[in-house]
């Protein structure tokens, strides 16, 4: 009997004595001196692989582009168009036509040369062998021609604003023509990382590559991080066990980190925050309803209160970075009276409608603001929480069985897309589909004012209401340099990170 | 094993009776009995633990009684304070739960906001109001299923087990009540939340169904220890009908046993709801729930602990008022701690 | 012995079948499918017919399941929709990480309820017990979570002896390991520590009745050292049946822990395969999940006879 219970005791003490040996360990573990040529940086969307051809959301590209994959084309923090791979391109007069050159002795990190057979190989796989619905981007390519190893010629269906502006997204990604056989675990490209590691749910090893043909980055290891939970990152930064916190999802925490030791970064996104309605049927198919939302929401509070007043109101389905943005937060005005009016005419007062809300931290913030907003004025939200991406998706999004739904829309440019017949929000696009097609193939001046116009179509429409543009909300050590103010591509570009 | 009158069925002897609620065991189960099975193994008179009181001197009841209050006193006015926040919700409250005041949002504990408020500037005294109606109705659903559902199938599986005929059936009642065993409350809930969306109502009935084999095991081995005592075998013997004892008999005397199994699993549903509610899968907005409170005050910890103590605190105080209550109960209807009180 | 282990062995394996049923029925009630969320907010009709039918989600279900029990005899959990690739290895990885998480804590847990229940039993009746049972009934009403938020505010943040968050496995680093471990490790340890602490006591207080120990006492041993010679394999029943269901609960149940510590266990992999609505790695997470509680209840009811001759002969 004594043997066995005395040795269990021998066993705690020896266990407790690990732990403190252990905790030891650890405050050495995290010491300066290794620093500076690694950085951490925590993110919310985990990449469920490392395929954004078949797989859809944020959180592949963001990861991948820029970083390890390039496109001909990237645009930089003010929203204008930069040379990558292709160092420079012309376009023919008939602008259907585009030439690109492409920059000399770039490698893949598998250490094949870059060449226009690549690029081709590519774009042409685009169509051909791309599940991701945003490969519709490429459908106006006709053809494409490699008259030598360094020039890619393309050719469009017809005249576009649009295309090479869509080619710095991901879908102008080149791949080599050998590396596109296990894509959803190996990602080979010509950026300035490849992966070392990849931990599915976990993390993301970067390791800067030497053989990079552009400027070499300053930050040789770089690691991504996923949080789930925005306060365990930012618990995370506050121990100092990772350097940065890409796009905080508890806003109300940024006001923890203003001190010296660390910088707080709000820029815009192509985010814009849309309180959506069903235009199609349902109560909001009255655009007197429609009206009435408009003037019940308090979009100042509701940034306040939901989102701690990190964003900007934007009053219409553009962000200020893109060129045809146009300030329309005066067209409605938060008026709760003429919200009343307009109740009690379209005679809606105290029928109950479905708000359907993604199980996203802002959407639930919204929601209870809003609906408390639009209780006020009589109208009233039955909230139903839908899981996203899974039942928002099946229900709201392709069944439309919603009246009310609340979404960040981060896809860059995507008010033609928002806003056509067949979207869940099935706004009538008769007027805007014109105006769209003769500002896609005109002139860059047409273009711009064709869209301005489009965005004030469906803004004086009511079609929903823009509440407000998501903010890019970056945490960092303040030592940290290099990180961008403003997030307009797909990419978070880690190449330009440095400690200073 | 004197109370088990069939040992050659192979559930008899199985001594894990302890768990309760969602598989959890019940924490508070603990005290005075170590629940029927554990003592099962042992010798020592375990007829007792249902046989009705009547034995014991007056003198010495008073005694327990007396002694017996302390937890059953806390834990009754904790709970009564719970079940009265809640309905007072009903007719007044401070404030509208919905009606946000952004100009007024967290603020500190002051006369018009005795706990201060939310994010939106709601009143957070009000929210703990209508809070607990959320918790009350979870623990009532959640404990109504298990117990409408558990104590028959034990008592049941125990009356089968009498004859040699329904000996198997009772065995395999217990052994899909086993199974049932392998599913946690929080797998249920993870499930179940995905199949109908999360929301109060899939949570409160995965914890209940979770709870389902707690309520089985006791109430089979309490319905074992009465259809072994005297004075049912006196009544058998007078041909009274099965159905006849297991309403007369049985039940009023294995009520006892399942008030504090329903008090336990009241505790564990309340925590239940509240880790659910923190993994996004219980309660959703707009209902005012402590788990959501306690969940969504987290991004304020360090500038505002208040919105986090509140929930935290109550939803402390519920699950110590009911753990306690059935630690009072269980006392009060388990003679053994009577015996314990003389020794 | 034999009959009884063979017995339960039995049980085992037809609740296991029963299990599977059950689990295979339950996911197939799932709404959205794996196809819709892979192509997003951009996806065709066309398009998502098509990836149902190369995950083969249009065949009968009959078929799918004996495909999925054939699968699994062979250790092969078959692919996820979603990340393309094999689950088996992401289950044994996030088993093994629970694992260690909730053994290392039912194992704090009993280290440090086996001496308080025991203390708290032994002075009943005077302050000391009377604070430890108090202090166990208010662990017990504290949900982990609040106490994990608390552990981190203080000894991460505050003080900085331990990481907020994060996981490393022990073969990339024993000090690293060990030092992510603790406060996962006590936040779970605590509450656990707190229901043991009443079992313990309770089993203590009923050995002390029995007539051996007073036999002993009455042969002259002092009421402590009779119950450490004469009491604590028996009080050791309880405690096995207890440590037991909670190492069973936690397997799920320390999946809020696993959260809010950023810890890949079998719990947070079960969660995000459910959003992704990764049907073949749901099934498979849950079977095994499943599994490992019976085989756990199974362990518990093999040692009971060992621990007690008596149970050995009543089967």
């Amino acid at each position: 009997m004594k043997t066995p219970r005395f040795k269990m005791w021998v066993a705690a003490a020896a266990a407790s004595s690990l732990f403190l040996t252990a905790c030891s360990a650890g405050a050495s573990d995290s010491g300066e001196s290794a620093k500076k040529d690694s950085m951490t940086i925590a993110f919310t969307a985990e990449p469920a692989n490392l395929d954004f051809t078949s797989t859809s959301g944020v959180a592949i590209p963001e990861a991948l582009m820029e970083n390890v994959y390039e496109s001909l084309v990237r645009v930089d923090g003010d929203g204008e168009i930069q040379p990558a791979l292709a160092k420079d391109w012309d376009i023919s007069d008939d602008r259907k036509t585009y030439t690109f050159h492409l920059q000399d002795g770039v490698k893949f990190s598998d250490g094949s040369d870059l060449t226009s057979e690549d690029v081709k190989f590519s774009y042409e796989r685009v169509q051909k062998d791309w599940k991701n619905a945003l490969k519709s981007k490429m459908d106006i390519v006709d053809s494409i021609k490699t008259p030598d190893d360094l020039t890619v010629e393309i050719a469009l269906k017809k005249p576009s604003n649009t295309w090479l502006f869509n080619l710095t997204s991901l879908v102008g990604a080149v791949f080599d023509t050998q590396g596109t056989g296990d894509l959803s675990n190996t990602a080979i490209g010509t950026g300035p990382y490849a992966i070392e590691k990849f931990t599915r749910g976990q993390s993301i090893d970067f390791a800067a590559r030497d053989d990079y043909w552009g400027e070499k980055p300053k930050v040789k290891n770089v690691e991504f991080k996923y949080f789930k939970d925005a306060v365990s990152a930012s618990n995370a930064l506050k121990s100092g066990e990772i350097d940065v916190v890409s796009n905080l999802q508890a806003p109300e925490l940024a006001g923890e980190f203003q001190s010296k030791d660390y910088q707080i970064i709000s820029g815009t996104t192509n985010g814009e925050v849309v309180l959506s309605m069903n235009n199609a049927k349902g109560i909001f198919k009255d655009k007197k309803a429609r009206e009435a939302v408009m003037y019940a929401v308090d979009r100042k509070a509701v940034l306040d209160t939901a989102w701690a007043g990190y964003g900007e109101l934007i009053g219409s389905m553009v962000p200020p970075t893109d060129p045809y943005y146009e300030d329309l937060t005066g067209v409605w005005k938060y008026d709760p009276q003429k919200a009343k009016d307009l109740v009690s005419e379209a005679g809606i007062a105290g029928e109950k409608f479905t708000f359907t809300v993604p199980n996203l931290p802002y959407a639930k913030a919204i929601s209870e603001i809003v609906s408390s907003q639009l209780e006020a004025v009589g109208l009233k939200a039955d909230i139903k929480t839908q899981e996203f991406p899974a039942v928002w998706l099946d229900k709201t999004f392709t069944k439309h069985d919603f009246d009310m739904s609340v979404i960040n829309h981060a896809e860059p440019r995507d008010i033609l897309t928002v806003f056509s017949k067949d979207y869940y929000i099935g706004y009538d696009d008769s007027k805007i589909k014109k105006i769209a097609e003769k500002a896609d193939t005109g002139t860059e001046e047409e273009y711009i004012s064709g869209m301005k116009d489009i965005a004030k179509t469906i803004t004086d429409d009511a079609a929903s209401d823009f509440l407000f543009l998501f903010p890019n909300l970056v945490i960092a050590k303040s030592d940290v340099s290099g990180i961008p103010a403003n997030r307009v591509s797909d990419a978070f570009r880690i190449a330009d990170l440095s400690w200073n | 094993m004197s109370q088990n009158p069939s040992p050659a069925s192979s559930g008899e002897t199985n001594p894990r009776n302890v768990v309760t609620a969602d598989g959890i065991p019940a924490a508070a189960s603990a005290e005075g009995t170590t629940a029927p099975g554990t003592t099962a193994p042992g010798t020592a008179a375990p007829e007792a633990a249902v046989r009705p009181s009547r034995r014991t001197g007056v003198d010495q009841r008073k005694r327990t009684l007396l002694r017996l209050n302390a937890s059953m006193v806390i834990g009754a006015v904790l709970v009564i304070l719970i079940f009265a926040l809640a309905l007072v919700s009903f007719l007044w409250t401070p404030y509208d739960p919905s009606a946000v005041d952004p100009v007024a949002r967290l603020q500190s504990s002051s006369l018009e906001h005795p706990f201060g408020t939310d994010m939106f500037g709601r009143d957070t005294l009000t929210w703990v109001m209508y809070g607990a109606r959320i918790t009350l109705m979870v623990g009532i659903v959640a404990v109504g299923i298990a117990l409408l559902i558990g104590t028959p199938i034990g008592v049941i599986a125990a009356l089968f087990a009498q004859y040699p005929w329904g000996a198997w059936i009772g065995a395999v009642i217990m052994r899909a009540n086993d199974i049932l065993l392998a599913f946690p409350a929080l797998l249920l809930a993870i499930i179940f939340a995905a199949v109908y969306q999360p929301g109060t109502g899939p949570a409160m009935v995965a914890v209940g169904i979770a709870a389902i084999p707690g309520f089985a095991r006791v109430a089979r081995s309490g319905t074992m220890q009465v259809l072994g005592s005297e004075y049912v075998r006196a009544a058998r013997a007078s041909n009274r009908r099965v159905p006849a004892i297991a309403l007369f008999h049985v039940l009023p005397n294995i009520a006892g046993m399942v008030i504090v199994q329903a008090s336990v699993a009241f505790a564990i549903s309340i925590l239940a709801e509240a880790g659910l509610s923190f993994l996004g899968l219980g309660t959703q907005a707009p209902v005012p729930s402590w788990g959501r409170m306690l969940q969504e005050s987290q991004q304020f910890l360090s500038t505002h602990p208040g919105l986090a103590l509140w929930p935290g605190l109550f939803i402390a105080l519920a699950v110590l008022g009911f753990n306690l209550l059935g630690d009072g109960l269980r006392d009060r209807f388990d003679p053994k701690m009577e015996a314990r009180g003389n020794g | 012995m034999i009959t009884y282990v063979a017995n339960r062995a039995l049980q085992f394996a037809l609740s296991l079948i029963v299990a599977s049923v059950a689990v295979f029925a339950l996911m197939s009630l799932l709404p959205g499918n794996a196809a819709q969320v892979a192509l997003g907010t951009n996806a065709t009709p066309e398009a998502v017919a098509a990836l149902e039918a190369q995950y083969g989600l249009d065949q009968p279900p009959v078929l799918r399941y004996f495909d999925w029990m054939g699968g699994m005899l062979t250790g092969d959990f078959g692919t996820s929709y979603v990340t393309g690739a094999a689950i088996t290895p992401v289950i044994v990885g996030s088993v093994q990480v629970t694992g260690i998480l909730v053994i290392a804590s039912i194992v704090l847990a009993i280290l440090i309820a086996v001496p308080l229940g025991t203390f708290a039993a032994l002075e009943q009746r005077n302050w000391i017990g009377v604070t430890i049972s108090a202090l166990s009934q208010i662990g017990i009403a504290v949900p982990n979570f609040l106490a994990a938020i608390i552990l981190v505010m203080v000894f991460s943040l505050t003080l900085g002896w331990f990481p907020s968050q994060g996981w490393m496995a022990p073969v990339e680093g024993v000090g690293g390991f060990l030092v992510r471990l603790v406060l996962p490790v006590v936040s779970l340890a605590l509450v656990q520590a707190a229901i043991l602490t009443r079992y313990v006591r309770s089993a203590v207080l009923d050995v002390m009745r029995e007539d051996y120990i007073r036999t002993a006492r009455a042969k002259g041993l002092t009421r402590t050292k009779a119950l450490f010679v004469h009491g604590l394999r028996n009080a050791a029943i309880p405690v096995v049946t207890v440590a037991g269901v909670q190492l069973a609960t936690l397997l799920v149940g320390a999946v809020i822990i696993e959260q809010i510590f950023v810890i890949p266990g079998i719990g947070s992999e079960l969660v995000r395969a459910v959003a992704n609505r990764d049907l073949v790695a749901v099934q498979g997470i849950v079977m095994v999940l499943v599994l490992l509680v019976l085989v756990i209840n199974l362990i518990v009811d093999v040692l009971y006879p060992i621990i007690d001759p008596r149970i050995r002969t009543a089967a």
